[in-house]
């Protein structure tokens, strides 16, 4: 049961189509591009990166709003590339999305006690109505929304008690694994953290495994259990969370690490300033994708792709230095 | 006194269906030279409308200034008229956005859009401003100057197009920059390139600049001194140092716990409970009083004072003694 | 679990301050807009008309009265009367029944259909969208009138056969609208968090897409019915609509017009009427456009 793997993903790859001009070369961009990585039964696995890295568009693949292009998808050992999208709606169920906009992830016209029962009346349409309010209210309660707000309407909440409300909506169905995509960027720091905690006792609670996207290195440490660091659609490194914070093996990673203000002022750590743009997912620099802008770029990078290598005991980093 | 920039008790509302709600209460502060002030909150504390209310720019909303002074070289700026403030505004006090797509015209080339305001303020012909121009690119680090002269904005990237407004920005040498929420938008390896631009930039021009952040850490990074502003007040004022190692107000306390910090664990998060109040509705007595966790009775009636303590200003009853003894007579 | 903080009073207050419902909101900007709320008091007094005419109205519309043919305006008869003597106010107060019937259930089954295939259009995009808008393209080519009468020429003249030519027009232009705002409300997270919860599209379509397009379809439907009540007035003048003899608004112009140098106001008050009714009608979907909708103003 300890170990019992939730989700497993193979060289994963997504690549949108750019252009539709008839008789030009068809540009893609590369948003995912061979990714694996696995997540344990209750366990938080923590995906970064910087806009554009393809997070998103991974965890969208896993519940299959995106559909991959090639590659394995894993769910309890089932591979879910290849359903169809009737079969679909049986797997949604346990596994929930919450999102980031929560502004705009809820239906403007429907009442709070209508979102939230909308996954049950998809899936157990034949239950009661006094069952159904039963469970929205026990969830709305878990979630810190009382139950006098059940008639209002998503516009007359702030945004940490619309991102609740999201919440909640995921956990209806009693889901075994959240996809969360960036569920705090959009909060002020005071909610973050009401919400950040709020998902931690959901967790220990219902035994939920996560996957959590998030841009925000701080936030992603303070959840996480292990995490994955990704750069223009490939992993760059997956390590147990201590191993990423004290010892990052990637340059990229160690950047990204370093470039995170600090609220200390004493802490003047030195900031590794990387140069130059993040490059084009259209058009991705040869061999290592970090290689224009990496300070420890050699001449093997430019030309080979480097792949994911074990260092330690769960780290593993895709960098020729290593 | 060498301020360049002394702010009193500035006031403005908002025009609503309410009637006008005041949004900024009565602020007062000032930054000196070759000095970054950081106003830091979380949205809706009247920050950014404290900022645009300097630089005379809310026409665009429903805003009005009642009330204070914006004082800027022996000059009351809310009571030049405005022919005369479009000549401080560029050239005196300059501006960047937190999107600055918002900000550069989309339908205008970026050398364009550079250089009129050089030939405008420094009385520039048309090819030493485009000269000018392109130093002003290549010292706010973009390569390849003359050819960006001739792009439009949507050709750039997001750090690039926050490089371009910091370098109209500061083309005509403004001895203040007002940067409101200038990285939030960007990529953290690209804002740590922004903000140490800006610092840079700072050190060599010996200009003031007021940071309006809601990010804790970029205040640690750059600032020299901080103010703490809550529901249109300021609450808190001090150095980046005493603030973070000794900060008075519950809201400011509450704040810094509330950011995750690298290294320190999965512990649990400190979190303020519930939400900051709207304008239309704001609490009697300490505006921070429903939702702080020292409050007191009085709290909720009595709105303390801003009090300054060796360098260190704070509005709480905490720390205001004399009203607590008159309280337990 | 004790540790989640329930967010505090001080947000429900905030909340409950703000409990405003849709149309509270709706009402006080619909208010600010006087043309369009006149506008509306003047269609909601059609409306009644339309209900209680028949039984309030002085005179019987269909009897003649050979002794006071074609009467200019008196306090006996407002509107004075035909060239059969027939009280022309209480004609017209008929006709609106006759007239906004025909043209509100015209355009209420073009917006059905329309709908429909706006909906199916911009959802599932592709080859369907491709053809469906195809066809409307061709429909749009023909000048509305023109079809109309087309359409009424194969089906035979007849209220029943106005309808449906009414609302075929306006099919096309139903479609379009709707499919443009189903296009912008696809992309929207919303419709994504729901199918990530496992919703069917025949669900999203209905449930979460369909209510956003709602207030461009009152919009248009408004603007429409100005349009058909001249399209159906039109028909009935040209003899392919209601029968020459019934108070219909386009068929009382058209019988008219004999007399039209003799006596103008048997002209005059048809004309008056449907012109403001039309306005009517325009005016308030301008203003509705304003509140509801107000990105699609030119």
């Amino acid at each position: 049961m300890k170990d019992e793997v939730l989700i497993d993903i193979k060289d994963v790859k997504k690549h949108f189509p750019l252009s539709k001009k008839w008789f030009a070369e068809k540009k893609y961009v590369k948003a995912v591009d061979g990714v694996s990585f696995s997540i344990k039964k209750g366990e938080t696995f923590g995906l970064v990166g910087e806009s554009g890295c393809g997070k998103s568009t991974t965890g969208r693949l896993i519940n299959g709003l995106i559909k991959a292009d090639s590659g394995e998808i894993k769910f309890k050992g089932k591979n879910l590339a290849n359903i169809s999208e009737k079969d679909w709606k049986k797997y949604r169920k346990p596994m929930q999305m919450v999102f980031q906009d929560p502004y705009a992830s809820l239906s403007p016209r429907l009442k709070v006690k209508d979102i939230l029962s909308e996954p049950l009346k998809i899936h157990y349409p034949k239950m009661p109505n006094d069952e159904k309010k039963k469970l929205v209210t026990e969830l709305m309660d878990k979630c810190g929304i009382s139950e006098f707000h059940l008639e209002k309407y998503p516009h007359e909440f702030s945004g940490g008690q619309r991102q609740r409300i999201g919440i909640a909506r995921s956990l209806i169905l009693r889901p075994e694994l959240i996809i969360a995509d960036e569920p705090v960027s959009a909060l002020d720091v005071s909610i973050q953290s009401q919400i950040l905690n709020l998902m931690k006792d959901l967790q220990e609670e219902f035994g939920l495994t996560y996957l959590f996207i998030s841009h925000d290195l701080s936030v992603v440490e303070h959840i996480s259990d292990r995490v994955g660091v990704m750069y223009l659609g490939n992993l760059v490194e997956i390590a147990r969370k201590r191993q990423i914070f004290e010892d990052p093996k990637h340059p990229y990673t160690q950047a990204l690490l370093s470039s995170i203000p600090q609220p200390d002022p004493k802490k003047k750590r030195e900031t590794i300033v990387l140069t130059g743009e993040i490059p084009s997912a259209a058009n991705p620099p040869s061999g290592c994708k970090f290689h224009t802008r990496c300070p420890a770029a050699m001449e093997i990078c430019r030309k080979i792709v480097p792949e994911l290598k074990q260092l330690g005991r769960e780290q593993y980093t895709a960098c020729h230095l290593y | 006194m060498n301020h360049i920039l002394q702010v009193n008790n500035l006031q403005t509302a908002f025009k609503t269906d309410k009637g006008m709600q005041t949004v900024v209460h009565g602020i007062s502060f000032h930054v000196d030279k070759g000095e970054i002030v950081g106003i830091v909150g979380e949205s809706g504390c009247g920050k950014s409308v404290t900022s645009l209310s300097i630089m005379r720019l809310l026409h665009d909303t429903p805003g009005k200034i009642t009330g204070g002074q914006v004082i800027y070289n022996d000059h009351d700026l809310l009571r030049l008229p405005e022919s005369s403030m479009k000549g401080y505004r560029g050239k005196e006090l300059a501006m960047i956005f937190q999107e600055p797509m918002t900000s550069l015209n989309p339908v205008l080339k970026i050398g364009k859009q550079l250089r009129e305001p050089i030939q405008l303020h420094l009385k520039m012909s048309k090819a030493d401003a485009a000269e000018h121009a392109v130093k002003v690119l290549e010292s706010v680090g973009i390569p390849r100057a003359k050819d960006i002269m001739e792009e439009y904005p949507h050709q750039l990237s997001g750090g690039m197009r926050q490089r371009v407004m910091i370098a109209m920005a500061i083309s005509c040498k403004p001895s203040l920059l007002i940067a409101d929420e200038p990285t939030t938008a960007l990529d953290v390896t690209i804002q740590a390139q922004i903000l140490s631009l800006m610092k840079e930039i700072q050190k060599e021009n010996d200009m003031g600049i007021l940071m309006i952040t809601h990010d804790l850490g970029v205040v640690a990074e750059v600032c020299n001194r901080v103010i703490v502003m809550y529901a249109g007040r300021v609450v808190e004022e001090t150095t980046v140092e005493l603030l973070f190692e000794n900060p008075k107000h519950p809201y400011t306390k509450g704040l810094i716990a509330s950011v995750p910090k690298i290294g320190s664990g999965s512990k649990r998060l400190h979190s303020i409970p519930g939400t900051v109040p709207s304008p239309t509705n704001m609490p009697t007595g300490c505006k921070f009083a429903p939702r702080c966790k020292d409050v007191m009775d009085f709290c909720h009636t009595e709105e303390p004072g801003l009090i300054e303590e060796d360098g260190h200003s704070c509005r709480c009853w905490l720390y205001q003694d004399q009203r607590q003894g008159a309280m337990t007579e | 679990m004790s540790n989640i903080q329930p967010e505090v009073v001080t947000t429900d207050r905030i909340v409950n301050e703000r409990k405003e419902t849709h149309f509270h909101q709706f009402w006080k900007e619909f208010r600010k807009k006087k043309p369009a709320l006149i506008s509306l008091f003047f269609i909601l007094f059609l409306i009644l008309i339309m209900i209680i005419g028949p039984s309030v109205v002085p005179y019987d519309p269909a009897k003649p009265d050979y002794n006071r043919v074609l009467e200019s305006p008196t306090l006996e008869h407002f509107f004075g009367t035909d060239e059969f003597g027939r009280d022309i106010l209480s004609r017209l107060a008929v006709g609106a029944r006759l007239t906004l019937s025909v043209s509100i259930s015209a355009v209420l089954l073009g917006a059905v259909f329309g709908t429909i295939l706006g909906l199916v259009s911009g959802f599932f995009g592709k080859l369907l969208d491709r053809s469906i808008m195809r066809v409307c393209d061709v429909l749009f080519a023909f000048p509305d009138l023109i079809l109309a009468i087309g359409i009424v020429a194969i089906l035979g003249p007849g209220l029943r056969n106005v309808i449906i030519a009414v609302s075929f027009f306006s099919i096309p232009s139903f479609a379009r609208i709707v499919r443009s705002a189903t296009l912008e409300t696809k992309e929207m997270l919303f419709v994504e968090a729901t199918r990530s919860i496992g919703a069917s599209n025949r669900r999203i379509i209905w449930k979460h897409i369909f209510p956003e397009t709602v207030p461009t379809i009152i919009v248009y439907f408004t603007m429409k019915v100005g349009t058909a009540i001249l399209a159906a007035a039109s028909l009935s003048f040209l003899g392919l609509g209601a029968e020459p003899s019934s108070p219909d608004w386009g068929a009382m112009l058209s019988k008219s017009r004999d007399y039209i140098d003799s006596s103008f106001h048997l002209v005059f008050f048809p004309g008056l009427i449907i012109f403001l009714t039309v306005l009517a009608f325009n005016l308030l979907g301008d203003g509705l456009r304003d509140v509801l909708d107000p990105k699609t103003k030119d």
